[in-house]
């Protein structure tokens, strides 16, 4: 499977000029805890709602402060056609629970550890089913045919 | 995903009784209609970025000059 197709989840984004103030609204109103901070084409970084408290609020940083004074750079990538299988490699070694998913060098959204997670239970479920069918309405083994 | 300036871009809710949320297309930044899309969001009136995921799909409105 290519990383793009477990993509759920619309991204969202800002320019780097935007206010911290500005930032915690639009993910308020559009339901996401990251944007990605945008420059032109350009991914520059990303900002959680995570990065606003610990770096913003926790330190006295003005809610008028410009957002890419809060965000994480540089931002770890994986491309829209790489292999899924890259998405776990790279959560795995970089302790993330966000990747920007990009094609060339545009972005394309945001694939989050919990879709991840969704996916693996959703393969468990659809793995326990029959197992589970078995075990609730066990029917007898077909007679052994008699030999002459 | 093909959008227009003036449509309406809803995206569905992600946790059981979280309602739909939904934008304003102000500029198609993408080439023939293609994301990503400058859009406002409902009554806040802030501007952001929208990448579209398969969440999202958009109502088209009629265009008159």
């Amino acid at each position: 499977m290519r990383t793009v197709e477990m993509l759920h989840r619309s991204g969202v984004g800002v320019s780097p000029a935007r206010t911290i103030r500005e930032a915690a609204a639009i993910m308020e109103q559009a339901g996401v805890g990251c944007l990605a901070v945008v420059d032109g084409d350009r991914l520059v970084g990303i900002v959680t709602d995570r990065d606003i408290v610990r770096r913003g609020v926790a330190r006295g940083v003005p809610a008028d402060a410009r957002v890419d004074s809060v965000m994480t750079t540089p931002v770890i990538t994986i491309g829209a056609d790489d292999p899924l299988e890259s998405a776990y490699g790279l959560f795995a070694t970089h302790g993330l629970r966000r990747l920007a998913v990009m094609r060339g060098d545009s972005f394309v959204g945001m694939l989050t550890i919990d879709d991840l997670f969704v996916s693996v239970v959703e393969q468990l479920s659809s793995l326990a089913r029959p197992i589970t069918a078995e075990i609730l309405f066990s029917h007898r083994d077909p007679p052994v045919p008699a030999t002459a | 995903m093909r959008a227009d300036v003036g449509d309406r871009i809803v995206i569905h809710g992600h946790r059981i009784g979280e309602p739909n949320r939904d934008c304003e297309v102000l500029e198609v930044r993408g080439t023939d209609g293609a994301p990503p899309y400058l859009v406002r969001w409902g009554d806040s009136g802030h501007e952001a970025l929208f990448f579209p995921g398969s969440d999202a799909y958009v109502q088209h409105f009629e265009h008159t000059n």
